[in-house]
């Protein structure tokens, strides 16, 4: 690394309808450096990057590449001044070959045509040169996400990158495949790319970057050097106080077994077991946390579990009663409670108010309706209790609940199904995408509920939300639970076993 | 990107209850859901007056000739009188009103359960088939059983026919516009064949014409304002007047509207909230079906009596029906609206049009320009708004500090 | 390289193992089944089609049992349906067989397919770039009238080919505006622009010439005579002497396979197609490359109506004189899978069923019909995915916001 200054970027500002998503933020960058930008969800560090890549364009402030000025008007212009983006969502098309989603835009021709032999020649030497290991003839939809994590950054470096900006790339990743990232992070390194690398994840700033830059709000709070920070001093910066990182719980004195899965075996809608085999219980008083990376089953376990996915052998048990090829309806009325994963698109009827998305479950039953007769205002004033009782904000029971923020949202979801007073609480990544506040409110009610003596299970791609709240944790790797733990653990072994207990080989 | 507690308010009730300025702008920003639809058809009816202006006809003179033909003049001068021409004029825009409800409720059901039925001509001329068949049969029973039978049979056959549409949605996911486009096809063909040379349904008196049979005396719907011989307006008009109220009644009344409308803005959701998403679908689908059927039924019964194969490429109501229901924002009240618009176009084209102004084939194709004018325009309210908003930047942007 | 030289070991029966050569074959097969009772072979007894017939399901079931099961259905279907027509035919009058089934059908089968050729090439570019064409049945109508107006007026088919054309990509050039810049809801507007087709040219048309138009020595365009085919016994009059136009539809479909698989401008359309922002995001302006593909796809279709009116229809044109033609061109797209061959395959069954229809009517009307409405239920029948499912690109519809 050298003191060379590659980027700059000075006051830079940017506003949306309603929201400031970057005031006044610098940034530099030096050539051959690991820079993170760390923040909260929602404190401006995508939006900083899609101005540096193009996608944005910024309200004020200047970009400064190699000491020049520059404008950057689309994403090809950005390309061109050698920046290079992985987003966090890829951007790959399934459907086409790993060379054909690397060239797109600026593909090598024969003539008029496409020339696929030199497209696939010149991927395979990239990706030699950097062992960033993939077929170039293999069709995207068909290979790992660690592949596609790799596609994307030879897409970056085909086009010439200098500066790579990676948006949160180990959040698809399993602990080992991170650290096989990093491994080609630092090869980038040695070859004198800079890296940009996004993250909220503290460990993993301090163990990559050279330096950090933080975010908060929409505003740069400061630049330091990793080797003088800590997981404190940053989670400081970050959310401007201490974070309570850990959760207060009384021990659990768990009670009857009130879901009880049997070897259960789930299919996804391609036909691909994804659940296979999994048994477990979940005790009245206890938390059971389900740890994994993301689409080893886990969604496909809570949607059986929840009637809404079909099963294809097992059983499932709530409160001692065995529910056969049981509809959503049916393990509503068993007394199971569902916060989804995906509120916005499951949880919340979004153009409905939020009386109506209150009644979502018993809408048919009285006293909402009779005889498939409904009394809106009858679920207007059981909202107003719950919206009371909850604390939701921003809105009265008229208010359409997608006016509201993500943490009313959620509290929305919550009142809806703990009202129903529940015997099973499935609680799927309740804090995703909130802010701090609303995470520890959510924490705090979840164990309250334990404490009622419900049964709770809780599924998180979080492994800290999952080590600071579950009283067990079962660790779920290709549809088959491949540990289990009571007592302390430590983050490496679960870590370990969300891979089924082995290396991974490397692809 | 909402920040934490500030959702606005956005419900016209509690707006209308709160009267704060944030609410009163909400209000406004609903009111737009009014401002859309007029300037839509401002516009639609600025530019077919441009292209009427541009061939040499005084545009002007021309929507007058409209207004009146369609008679719509008759509030200047009201009387029940049916030999007064705009008294006429008016029964016989009521008339086309009466069907384009139906087939605007059509559209707009559907819509509301996130389909779009395209294919209300196909499920009309299903609906008009059917109590053809049944209007001429069973021709010794009394009026009021005949008439029920006649109408229920085309009501069942036009939900049956989108439910095809709806049953392969919910099923293997067909998507319903291509399904229902194919639909519409192989009714009109299957009307061909019905009336045509030697079909089912051909006018058993005089073979050598592609025609079908008269409805039966007992199955006409009696008239209510004009003489039955000259195409009065029948008793079909209230029953689509009560399709609007019961449209109204199911989407906010009922758990099944309850449940039509949650699968319409999010069916994860509501299959989450345990609502059968294919069952609604299904169910949606044939009850817009019935809508359009029995549209089919009240003209068939009302003024039509019989269908020939040369009508069926000129019949075009059950596509008019798409304008209205998007023009009506698909709710019961601008789908009325909405056809009482079209209805007087389509009559006010036909109808009374001195030809020194502007022939009626020229008017009758302008309706189809408006048509299609209103329906690209009400698919773009972005525009809409936009011009309606350039309005605003005369003023100082003092606002803009609130947010 | 290696590739050729394993097939030249065994070439028969290598080829035959690979599912897509058996499917293939089996489809084949299937249609000689049916065209063995009718002339030229015209066999009078049923083995020939029932051998022939259960070879094409054979092969068809083991393409099924080797994975690709569209294909495969489709040869089952098409051999069962080639036992059925073969037995049909051999039990049929000679006269009347020789009347509806002779060289000449050939020619009118491609004269039939080639609008829908047009449209679904047409519609498929559309489609790959993520914009869904409903219109193409209103751009083909503009091509139509003013392509007869502009030979009209310029004296040359030439010059109403571009004016047609040129009408085809304006409307499509408003449907883009709407669709990509306004992101109105592309089955919308699609459906705005079949209805403003109708009002413009029914209109203009009037304005024009008064509504009936018959060609006196109108330039049409121009049949092109191969001279060694047309000499010979069979295929002279069915290939030897061919509208441009239908020479052309085969070029079309040969040049759209090459640009849309061969060419980086094709990787691009289908990468805006399938996933726009992945398209975006290295720097590709997919509000571009969608405008090009829709206006494509109005120049196309518009030149498919004009062979309508200008070549097929000898420089006539009527009121609404596409009739369909574009929807089902977008059903052939949709049932040749997005595909330019499978396009051109579909286009042509329809063309072929269209031709027996016309064909029929003399002798039976409600056979005629039966072939008429082949087309809609074919693809009613595709789409339900009973022959395996067809798979529109991935942002098909979805219009794209750069923010």
């Amino acid at each position: 690394m050298t003191q060379e200054l590659v980027l700059e970027m000075r006051g830079i500002r940017k506003e949306f309808p309603g929201v400031v998503a970057n005031d006044g933020v610098d940034l530099d960058v030096r050539r051959g450096e690991v820079h993170a930008l760390l923040g909260e969800n929602g404190a401006g560090k995508s939006t900083l990057m899609n101005i540096l890549y193009g996608l944005y364009r910024h309200d004020a402030g200047e970009i400064l590449l190699n000491g020049r000025p520059v404008e950057f008007a689309s994403a090809r212009d950005a390309i061109q001044a050698g920046i290079g983006m992985v987003h966090q969502h890829f951007m790959l098309i399934p459907v086409m070959t790993v060379a054909e989603n690397i060239v797109l835009g600026v593909e090598p021709r024969n003539r008029l045509l496409l020339d696929e032999r030199t497209a696939e020649r010149r991927v395979r030497e990239l990706s030699e040169r950097f062992a960033l290991a993939v077929d170039p003839a293999a069709l995207v939809g068909e290979i790992t996400v660690g592949q596609e994590q790799r596609v994307e950054i030879l897409k970056a470096l085909y086009r010439g990158a200098d500066i790579l900006i990676l948006d949160e790339p180990t959040a698809v990743l399993t602990p080992q495949e991170a650290r096989e990232l990093f491994a080609i992070i630092r090869s980038l390194q040695a070859d004198g790319k800079s890296i940009i690398f996004i993250s909220h994840k503290l460990n993993e700033v301090l163990e990559i970057a050279d330096r950090i830059t933080v975010l908060r709000r929409g505003k740069k709070i400061e630049t330091v050097p990793s080797s003088g920070a800590t997981e404190a001093s940053l989670a400081r910066a970050m959310v401007g106080r201490e974070v309570l990182l850990q959760v207060e719980k009384a021990p659990a004195q768990p009670g009857d077994v009130l879901l009880s899965v049997g070897d259960l075996h789930v299919r996804d809608e391609r036909g691909i077991p994804k659940v296979r085999g999994v048994s477990f219980d979940v005790r009245a008083g206890e938390i059971v946390g389900i740890a994994g990376v993301d689409g080893n089953g886990q969604t496909e376990l809570i949607e059986a579990i929840t009637g809404l996915r079909k099963i294809e052998s097992g059983s499932i048990t709530v409160a001692g009663r065995e529910l056969r090829e049981a509809s959503a309806r049916a393990m509503l009325d068993a007394g199971v409670g569902h916060i989804p994963e995906d509120r916005q698109r499951r949880g919340l009827v979004l153009e409905f108010s939020i009386a109506e998305n209150i009644a979502l479950h018993d809408y048919a039953k009285p006293p909402n309706a009779k005889w498939g007769w409904l009394f809106p205002a009858r679920l207007v004033a059981r909202a107003a209790g719950l919206i009371r009782e909850f604390d939701v904000r921003g809105g009265g029971p008229l208010t359409r609940a997608g006016g509201l923020s993500g943490g009313n949202q959620q509290k929305v979801v919550v009142a809806r199904e703990i009202s129903r007073d529940p015997r099973v609480l499935i609680a799927a990544q309740p804090t995703r995408g909130l802010d701090v506040g609303a995470i520890e409110y959510l924490h705090r009610r979840i164990i309250m509920e334990r404490d009622q003596g419900r049964a709770v299970l809780l599924v998180s791609l979080e492994l800290e939300e999952i080590l600071s709240l579950s009283d067990r944790i079962l660790v779920i790797y290709e549809g088959e639970i491949a540990g289990e733990h009571t007592g302390e653990v430590s983050e490496q072994q679960i870590g370990l076993e969300m891979l089924g207990g082995r290396e991974r080989p490397a692809a | 990107m909402t920040t934490d507690g500030s959702g606005p308010p956005e419900t016209p009730e509690e707006a209308a209850a709160s009267g704060t300025v944030a609410a009163r702008f909400a209000l406004k920003q609903r009111a737009g859901g009014l401002v859309v639809p007029v300037l839509t058809a401002l516009i639609a009816f600025l530019i077919g007056g441009l292209v009427v202006a541009a061939t040499g006809h005084n545009p002007l003179l021309a929507y007058r000739d409209i207004f009146n033909g369609a008679g719509l003049n008759w509030i200047f001068h009201p009387t029940t009188n049916i030999a007064s021409t705009s008294a006429y004029n008016l029964s016989q825009t009521l008339l086309q009103t009466t069907t384009l409800i139906l087939c605007g409720l059509a559209v707009a059901f559907a819509f509301r359960c996130g389909m779009f039925n395209i294919g209300g001509q196909g499920q009309y001329l299903i609906g008009l088939y059917v109590a053809n068949w049944l209007g001429y049969d069973f021709a010794r029973m009394s009026p009021v059983p005949h008439i029920l039978i006649a109408i229920g049979g085309a009501t069942i056959a036009g939900a049956a026919w989108a439910g095809i549409a709806g049953f392969l949605k919910a099923t293997v996911g067909a998507h319903e516009v291509i399904s229902t486009i194919m639909l519409n096809w192989i009714a009109i063909w299957m009307g061909e064949w019905l009336f045509g040379d030697g079909g089912p349904l051909q006018n058993a008196a005089n073979k050598a014409v592609p025609i079908s049979n008269d409805v039966a005396a007992s199955a006409q719907l009696p008239a209510f304002w004009g003489v039955q011989q000259l195409q009065a307006l029948d008793v079909g008009f209230f029953v689509a007047i009560a399709a609007l109220i019961v449209f109204w009644l199911i989407l906010n009344r009922t758990t099944l509207g309850y449940e039509v409308r949650a699968v319409g803005f999010s069916p994860e959701a509501a299959a989450y909230g345990g609502i059968s998403v294919r069952k609604n679908l299904i169910r949606a689908m044939a009850i817009s079906g019935a809508f359009a059927g029995l549209a089919g039924a009240l003209d068939m019964l009302g003024y039509l009596y019989h269908f020939g194969v040369s009508d069926i490429p000129v019949s075009s109501v059950g596509f008019l029906g798409i304008a209205v229901a998007l023009l009506g924002r698909n709710t019961a009240a601008g789908t009325a609206l909405g056809a009482l618009l079209f209805g007087a176009l389509l009559f006010g084209t036909t109808h009374g049009l001195s030809s020194n102004v502007i022939q009626p084939e020229l008017a009758g194709n302008l309706t189809y320009m408006i048509q299609g004018l209103v329906v690209l325009f009400v698919g773009a309210d972005v525009l809409i708004l936009y011009i309606w908003n350039t309005r605003r930047k005369l003023r100082p942007r003092a606002k803009q500090a609130t947010t | 390289m290696t590739g050729t030289a394993a097939r030249f070991d065994n070439p028969v029966s290598a080829r035959l193992r690979n599912p897509a050569t058996s499917g293939y074959t089996g489809l084949a097969l299937g249609a000689v089944a049916a065209f063995l009772g009718i002339p030229p072979v015209q066999t009078r007894t049923v083995t020939w089609p029932v051998v022939v017939g259960v070879v094409a399901v054979v092969f068809g079931i083991w393409t099924v049992t080797r994975g690709r099961r569209r294909l495969g259905f489709g040869a089952v279907a098409t051999g069962l349906a080639g036992i059925g027509l073969g037995i049909l035919a051999t039990r049929s009058g000679i006269g009347n067989l020789n009347a509806v089934f002779n060289p000449s059908l050939i020619a009118q089968t491609f004269a039939f397919s080639t609008p829908l050729v047009f449209g679904a090439i047409a519609g498929m570019f559309s489609e790959r770039s993520g914009v869904v064409n409903i219109g193409l049945e209103g751009m083909m109508l503009m091509g139509a009238f003013w392509g007869v107006y502009g030979a009209d007026k310029g004296g040359t088919w030439v010059v109403g080919l571009l004016v047609g054309m040129g009408a085809g990509g304006l409307l499509a050039l408003v449907y883009a505006y709407f669709a990509i810049h306004l992101r109105a809801d592309q089955i919308v507007g699609g459906t705005a622009v079949n209805f403003l087709a109708l009002g413009i040219t029914g209109y203009f048309f009037f304005q024009l010439y008064n509504g009936n138009y018959v060609s006196q020595g109108v330039s049409t365009i121009p049949n092109v005579r191969i001279p060694w085919i047309a000499d010979l016994h069979f295929l002279g009059p069915a290939i030897g002497d061919l509208n441009l136009m239908v020479w052309l539809s085969f070029v079309l479909v040969v040049a759209s396979y090459i640009v849309v698989f061969k060419t980086p401008i094709g990787l691009r359309i289908r990468a805006c197609g399938e996933h726009p922002r992945a398209a975006d995001t290295v720097g590709i302006n997919v509000y571009a490359v969608r405008y090009g593909a829709v206006v494509l796809s109005g120049l196309l279709a518009a030149a498919g109506g004009v062979y309508l009116s200008d070549g097929f229809g000898g420089g006539t044109f009527t009121d609404n004189m596409t009739e369909g033609r574009g929807f089902i061109a977008l059903a052939a797209m949709i049932f040749g899978n997005w595909r330019p061959a499978g396009a051109f395959a579909a286009a042509v069954l329809f063309g072929f069923s269209s031709a027996v229809a016309l064909r029929l009517q003399v002798y039976s009307a409600s056979a005629s019909t039966l072939f008429n409405v082949l087309p809609y239920v074919l693809t009613l029948i595709a789409v339900a995915g009973v022959i395996g499912r067809t798979v529109p690109p991935a942002a098909d519809g979805k219009p794209y916001s750069k923010q």
